[in-house]
């Protein structure tokens, strides 16, 4: 019976530390969107976020629309990662217009859709002395 | 790379002058060059491949979709003209309700409906839509998640602070969503989405339908959108499938896929194709079981 507690116990507590690292890399992404707010983008509530390992891609299908802007903003927690995020239409082309990821903790990428459709956000831990590396990705739009 | 670095070389020498008011020496100069050479290298290594194929992406593709919030859809429409929202808004009842299947695709309608109260700045219908919000959480059980967003909308409509009111909205969706995935209830969840894209899109065909531009019509084109959710009502669970509304929206989506394309394509005739069905399904969706 303790075997199985304590088993429980340290499920939990691990559950709660990746919780936890997902939602400090997030606060980094949306630290990340801070100045683009004083600029008019309205931040998204929903966010993606997870881990990778180094050099491992994750694509995330988004639906934009032409007449907007948007910022994609990443963040991770930890301080010496290398993250990057990139945004291609729907026929692959690279479709971002701007982006950064020469600050610790964060990169984003600015979009102005040519037209309304599928786009595919390409996120990835470039370098991290982590084995797997914990991420957020939030959005905005004007 | 040599090649490159003595022809540098060359071009630099034609501006020695310049140069020697640094007194840069060759061997100096070099490892400049040599040190630009390599970082320009590494930047280039760096950056982002131009082109990718997105039918065999190098990447695993995170099944999530984020479905916009009505704002997205209705700010582009707003910059295009002046679309009369007060038309559009509609009153939501909610009294006699269904089962949690309807109450969940009609949270989602109501919350759509909010976008559209703020759009029409009609204080009055967002505080009334905010407490409905409330009430339909109640008969779903996650009321505990909205009661603080619901009242920041009440109070955010008396000083009609619209941009707060939206995010709140937002925040309002997100957090029963949330709420009900930590139920257990993740594929009823998936159906408060899709009540408010059906309303969003009822909404948005409307605006178009009334004063028709292709820009207006290329916001309908949202592939994406349409198969995330057929693939989470080809996967809901039996009795979820049984419903008669699910069944209605299941048989209806098909169609609107074919309609929303191609990009640019969507004709004046599927704009309003589009909007009879999804009136027809909001309709469904806001009358008893």
């Amino acid at each position: 019976m303790k075997t199985i507690v304590s088993f429980a116990l340290a499920c939990l507590i691990s559950l709660c530390t990746a919780h936890a690292t997902v939602d400090d890399a997030l606060s980094y992404a949306l630290q990340a969107a801070q100045p683009y707010v004083k600029e008019g983008f309205t931040v998204r509530e929903d966010y993606w976020g997870g881990d990778l390992p180094v050099k491992q891609t994750k694509a995330i299908v988004q639906q934009l629309f032409k007449g907007n802007e948007y910022w994609f903003w990443m963040g991770t927690d930890v301080a010496n990662a290398k993250i990057s995020v990139h945004v291609y239409d729907a026929e692959g082309h690279l479709a971002e217009v701007e982006y950064w990821r020469n600050k610790p903790h964060m990169a984003a990428a600015r979009v102005v859709p040519k037209v309304s459709g599928s786009y595919y956000l390409i996120v990835e831990i470039e370098k991290s002395p982590l084995e797997r590396t914990h991420w957020a990705l939030a959005y905005g739009f004007r | 790379m040599i090649k490159f670095s003595s022809t540098a070389c060359t071009a630099l020498r034609k501006h020695a002058p310049a140069l020697r008011v640094h007194r840069w020496t060759k061997a100096g100069l070099l490892s400049v060059l040599l040190a630009a050479f390599t970082g320009s290298a590494c930047l280039a290594q760096s950056e982002p491949p131009r082109h990718i194929d997105v039918g065999s992406l190098p990447a695993t593709v995170v099944d999530d979709v984020v479905i916009p919030v009505p704002t997205e859809v209705f700010g582009v429409l707003d910059k295009l003209g002046s679309p009369n929202w007060h038309e559009v808004l509609r009153s939501v009842k909610t009294e006699n309700l269904g089962n949690r299947t309807q109450v969940a695709l009609l949270l989602g309608a109501t919350i759509a409906e909010g976008f559209i109260a703020v759009e029409s700045q009609e204080a009055e219908e967002v505080k009334k839509i905010g407490r409905q919000v409330l009430t339909l959480s109640k008969a779903i059980g996650v009321q505990k998640s909205v009661i603080s967003r619901t009242s920041s909308i009440i109070e955010a409509a008396d000083k009609k602070n619209w941009k707060v009111i939206r995010l709140e909205f937002d925040g309002a969706s997100k957090d029963v969503k949330q709420a009900m995935v930590e139920l257990g209830d993740d594929q009823l969840a998936q159906l408060v989405s899709l009540g408010g894209w059906l309303r969003g899109t009822e909404a948005l065909t409307q605006v178009v339908t009334k004063n028709y531009s292709k820009d207006g019509a290329e916001l309908l084109h949202q592939p994406a959108i349409v198969d995330f959710f057929q693939r989470k009502l080809d996967s809901l669970h039996p009795r979820l499938k049984e419903s008669s509304l699910v069944k209605k929206i299941a048989h209806q989506l098909p169609e609107l896929r074919t309609l929303i394309e191609p990009a640019g394509g969507v004709s004046p005739q599927k704009v309003e194709k589009i909007h009879s069905i999804t009136a027809e399904l909001v309709k469904a969706i806001s009358s008893q079981d």
